[in-house]
C-alpha cells in the first residue's frame, strides 16, 4: 500500500550535466516511444538513483503496513474475515518482497534496504505510523488507505521501468481483493447494529487527516518533479492522487450513511474539484521525520522480527554464496 | 513495549536500542529466478525472484509466493547467477540481429533452456531447448532454431542440467486453489446490503 | 454408523487445525525472511480453511455453525491436543511443531482417505495436496536448519526434547477406538503413532539431531477431553473479542 507522497531527492539543474548526451537522448526516446526501460539498459544516474529511492519507499511501506493491520489478525471476528484478514497480511508481505525484488535490480541489495529502513534512512508511508485501535481502524485501511495505494500505484504501473511495472501488474490484480474485502467489512459495520455502525464512524474521524495526508503534501509546496514525471518515474502529482481519491470514494462514504469530519469538504460544481481543509503539513512533516504516534513501535518491531530471524537466516546462508542481482 | 497488538506484546521487543541495525552480507541468501507453468499445455513463465538456500526451498518459497491464486502446473527454479542474458534490444529490432556464431565449436554439446522477451515490460517466456558448446553458442543456436521471425528484444540462455522442475507428482498440491475463494474479490459482494440499507433509510424519512 | 465417535473424531482434528492455525498466523509479518513469512501464512491459512471444513461437517451432524463453534466454546469444551496451543516462540518450536504435528497429520489423513465415513475420506483426500506442500516445507527446514550451525542445531535440539512430550499427546486415545476400527471409520490412534514414529525417525536421521527416547517420555494428554494448558483460554478470549463485542451482529 502506497499512496505516493513520495520524497525525491531534490534534483539541481546541474544533475544530468555529465551524462552521455547521446545516451541519455536515446533513453529518452525509448521512454517517449512508450517502451520500457529493463535493468541492462544504459540509464542516468539520477533515474536510477530516483527510482531506487521510490520503490524501496513503496517496499517498506508494504512492509511496514502488514503490521497495523496485523494488529487485528489473531482477533478477526469469525471464519471470513479471519481467511480475508489473514491472506490480506500477507499479501503486503508478499508486495514488499517483489517490491525489493524490483529495486534490486537497479543494484541495491535487500541487506542494504532493510539497513536503511530500520535506521530510519529510508522512509515509509506516513499512514502507518498511525494506531490501529480497533476492528473498524482495520477495516478502514483494508478499504480506504488501500484504495489511496491502488490510486498510485494504478498510476505506476504505467512507468517507464520494466521491474516495477511487473510487479505493479501482480500488485494490483491483487489489491483488488484488498479493495473489495475492504469495502465489504466496512458496510457490514455501517449497515450493522448500533455498535458496530459507532466503531465504524469513530474510526473514520480517526483516519480522515492522516488518509487525506497519504498522497502527500499539496503540488504548489512539493519539489519540482517535471524531468520525474517526463522519464516516467513520478505519474501522477499528489493532488491529481488525492482528488481521485475524493472522487471515487467520499461518495461510497456517505452513501453507508458515513460522515467525514471536515465542514469544508465539498464538490464544487464548477470546477468539479473537491474542497477541503488543508490537513496540518507540519503536522505531517514531524510524523514522517520519526515523531508520530506509532514510529518507534513500527521500526523496533521491525527490528526484534529481523534480530530474531538473524540464526535462521544465518544457518540457511551457505558459505561460497555470491550475490547476482535480479535479472527482471 | 506496550503495542494494541498482542502479538507485539508476545514478543519482547526492547523499549530502546542504542546501535545501529546492520545485516551482514548474503544475509538475505542467493537469489533464483522463478518461472510459473500455469496450465500443462502452457509455457513456463517468469514471475520473478525468491531469495532462499538451495533450489529446494526457492520451490517451496515460490510457490506461495507466485502460485498462491490462479491455476498452476508446475514451477521451473533457476539460480540467478546460472543464467546468461544477451543485451537488450528495442523499437521493433530483434537482439538476435546481432548475434554471431560463437567462437569455441569444439567442446562437448549440452542442453540449454532459452527464454524470450517478446516485449519490454512484460515477462521472459520458455521456448525451447538447443544443443550447444557454450552459452554464446547457446544464444546462436536459439537464433537457428528458436527465433520465428518476430523480433525477440532480450534472450536467457540456462544449462538444462542446472534447472530444477517441481516433479508431476507434486501437482496436487495446487488442486485445491479454485476453492480459496477468500483470496480473491469475487468472493466479496456487497451490493444487496448497501441496497437494502439505502431503502431502509429512505423509508424512515 | 456410530455417529457419537464420529462427532468426537472430527471435533478433535478440527480443534487442532484451528488452533495450529491460528498459532501459526501470529507469525505474519514477523518471520525471519519474507519469503518464509509468505509460506507459513499460506500453510496457516491452509490449516484454518481445513478445520472450516470439518467444522461444516460436523455442523451437517446436528452440531452449531462453524463461526459459533469456533469462536464461542471455552477451552474446556475444546478438544485439542495441548501441543498446538502452545505459544510460537521462536522459529525454532514453531518449525519443530510444524514437522511433528505435521507429520502426525498427513498420516492421520492419509488413514481416515480410506475412513468408511464418507465425508471424511473425501476431506482426507482433498487436504492431501496441501498436507504434502506443508510436510515438504518442514522437511526441508528440518534438513536444512538441523544440519547447519551449532546454534540452529542446538536450537532444534531443545525444542525437539520440548515439544516432545505434547507432540505425544496428539495420539491421545479416545473412548471410541475400538468402535471406530470396527466399523472402518480410523484405524486408531496407536497405528497412527507406530507410522509417525517411524516417519519422524528417518527424516531427523539425515540430521545432527537426536530423537529423544520416545518410550519413555510421558505424553502430556488430556486435550481431547477438555484439559488444557494455561494457554488456550487466553487464546480464545483473543480469537472471539471482536465477535464478543456484539455476538448477535453480521461482522
Amino acid at each position: 500500500m502506497y499512496g505516493g507522497g513520495n520524497l525525491f531527492e531534490p534534483m539541481s539543474k546541474d544533475a544530468l550535466k555529465e551524462e552521455d548526451p547521446v545516451k541519455l537522448s536515446e533513453f529518452e526516446a525509448r521512454i517517449e516511444r512508450g517502451e520500457k526501460i529493463e535493468p541492462a539498459d544504459w540509464m542516468p544516474q539520477m533515474y536510477r538513483r530516483q527510482l531506487i529511492r521510490m520503490i524501496e519507499q513503496h517496499a517498506h511501506s508494504e512492509i511496514i503496513g502488514a503490521l497495523p493491520e496485523g494488529t487485528w489478525i489473531t482477533r478477526a471476528p469469525g471464519f471470513k474475515r479471519k481467511l480475508a484478514l489473514m491472506a490480506k497480511v500477507q499479501d503486503e508481505v508478499g508486495h514488499a518482497q517483489l517490491l525489493y525484488s524490483a529495486a534490486e535490480t537497479l543494484g541495491k541489495s535487500r541487506e542494504a534496504m532493510i539497513n536503511d529502513l530500520i535506521n530510519g534512512k529510508s522512509k515509509y508511508s506516513n499512514v502507518f505510523n498511525y494506531p490501529a485501535f480497533t476492528w473498524a481502524d482495520c477495516c478502514f485501511i483494508s478499504w480506504l488507505v488501500d484504495a489511496g495505494a491502488i490510486v498510485n500505484q494504478m498510476a505506476n504501473a504505467k512507468g517507464s521501468y520494466g521491474p516495477y511495472c511487473r510487479a505493479l501488474a501482480r500488485i494490483t490484480i491483487e489489491e483488488a481483493f484488498h479493495l473489495k474485502y475492504g469495502h465489504h467489512c466496512v458496510i457490514h459495520l455501517a449497515t450493522g447494529t448500533p455498535t458496530q455502525r459507532k466503531m465504524m464512524q469513530e474510526a473514520i474521524n480517526r483516519w480522515w487527516k492522516p488518509m487525506l495526508q497519504f498522497f502527500g503534501p499539496p503540488d504548489r509546496i512539493s519539489a519540482h518533479t517535471e524531468v520525474l514525471m517526463k522519464w516516467k518515474v513520478k505519474m501522477l502529482s499528489n493532488d491529481g492522487c488525492r482528488q481521485q481519491w475524493l472522487d471515487m470514494y467520499v461518495p461510497k462514504i456517505w452513501e453507508l450513511g458515513l460522515t467525514l469530519p471536515d465542514d469544508k469538504l465539498r464538490q464544487n460544481p464548477d470546477t468539479g474539484k473537491w474542497e477541503y481543509t488543508e490537513p496540518d503539513w507540519d503536522e505531517f512533516k514531524k510524523v514522517i521525520n520519526g515523531d508520530g504516534p506509532c514510529n518507534k513501535e513500527r521500526l523496533a518491531v521491525r527490528r526484534t522480527a529481523e534480530e530474531r530471524g538473524r540464526w535462521v537466516r544465518e544457518a540457511l546462508r551457505k558459505p561460497k554464496s555470491e550475490y547476482v542481482v535480479p535479472l527482471a | 513495549m506496550k503495542s494494541l497488538d498482542p502479538r507485539i506484546n508476545r514478543l519482547d521487543v526492547p523499549e530502546e536500542r542504542n546501535t545501529d541495525f546492520r545485516k551482514d552480507p548474503m544475509d538475505q541468501l542467493e537469489t533464483y529466478e522463478v518461472f510459473i507453468q500455469p496450465k500443462v499445455d502452457k509455457p513456463f513463465q517468469h514471475e520473478g525472484i525468491v531469495h532462499a538456500t538451495d533450489q529446494d526451498m526457492a520451490f517451496v518459497f515460490a510457490k506461495e509466493q507466485y502460485s498462491r491464486r490462479g491455476t498452476c502446473s508446475g514451477i521451473m527454479i533457476i539460480k540467478t547467477a546460472d543464467v546468461f542474458t544477451t543485451a537488450f534490444s528495442d523499437a521493433g529490432v530483434s537482439i538476435y540481429q546481432k548475434i554471431k556464431p560463437a567462437s569455441d565449436p569444439e567442446d562437448q554439446k549440452v542442453n540449454y533452456e532459452v527464454f524470450h522477451l517478446m516485449k519490454r515490460g512484460k515477462q521472459h517466456t520458455h521456448v525451447g531447448i538447443v544443443r550447444a558448446t557454450s552459452t554464446e553458442d547457446a544464444v546462436f543456436q536459439a537464433k537457428m532454431i528458436l527465433d520465428q521471425g518476430k523480433p525477440v528484444f532480450n534472450v536467457w540462455v540456462a544449462k538444462s542440467d542446472n534447472i530444477y522442475i517441481s516433479e508431476v507428482a507434486y501437482r496436487d498440491i495446487w488442486d485445491t486453489l479454485p476453492e480459496k475463494t477468500f483470496r480473491e474479490a469475487i468472493d466479496y459482494r456487497g451490493a444487496e446490503k448497501i441496497k437494502k440499507f439505502k431503502d431502509e433509510q429512505g423509508s424512515q424519512k | 454408523m456410530n455417529t457419537e465417535a464420529i462427532i468426537d473424531l472430527l471435533y478433535k482434528i478440527a480443534d487442532d487445525q484451528l488452533i495450529i492455525g491460528h498459532r501459526n498466523s501470529e507469525w505474519t509479518g514477523l518471520g525471519p525472511i519474507l519469503e518464509e513469512d509468505i509460506a507459513f501464512s499460506s500453510m496457516a491459512q491452509d490449516k484454518i480453511g481445513q478445520s472450516l471444513v470439518l467444522y461444516r461437517m460436523l455442523n451437517d451432524l446436528g452440531e452449531s455453525d462453524p463461526d459459533t463453534i469456533a469462536f464461542m466454546r471455552n477451552a474446556d469444551q475444546f478438544h485439542c491436543c495441548q501441543f498446538v496451543e502452545l505459544p510460537i516462540g521462536e522459529f525454532d518450536f514453531s518449525i519443530i511443531r510444524q514437522f511433528l504435528f505435521d507429520t502426525s497429520e498427513i498420516i492421520r489423513f492419509e488413514m481416515l482417505s480410506s475412513s468408511a465415513y464418507e465425508p471424511l475420506a473425501l476431506a482426507s483426500k482433498k487436504f492431501k495436496g496441501e498436507i504434502k506442500y506443508h510436510i515438504m516445507h518442514a522437511n526441508i527446514f528440518m534438513k536444512q536448519l538441523g544440519n547447519a550451525t551449532e546454534e540452529s542445531v542446538k536450537r532444534l535440539q531443545d525444542a525437539l526434547e520440548t515439544a516432545m512430550p505434547y507432540a505425544l499427546g496428539i495420539f491421545e486415545t479416545s473412548e471410541y477406538e475400538d468402535a471406530m476400527m470396527d466399523e472402518g471409520i480410523f484405524a486408531g490412534e496407536a497405528t497412527l503413532r507406530n507410522k509417525w514414529t517411524e516417519r519422524i525417525e528417518e527424516v531427523i536421521s539425515n540430521t545432527a539431531l537426536k530423537l529423544p527416547d520416545i518410550g519413555n517420555i510421558e505424553p502430556k494428554t488430556g486435550g481431547r477431553y477438555g484439559k488444557h494448558t494455561a494457554h488456550l483460554q487466553p487464546l480464545l478470549d483473543e480469537m472471539a473479542e471482536v465477535l464478543r463485542i456484539d455476538p448477535g451482529a453480521d461482522w
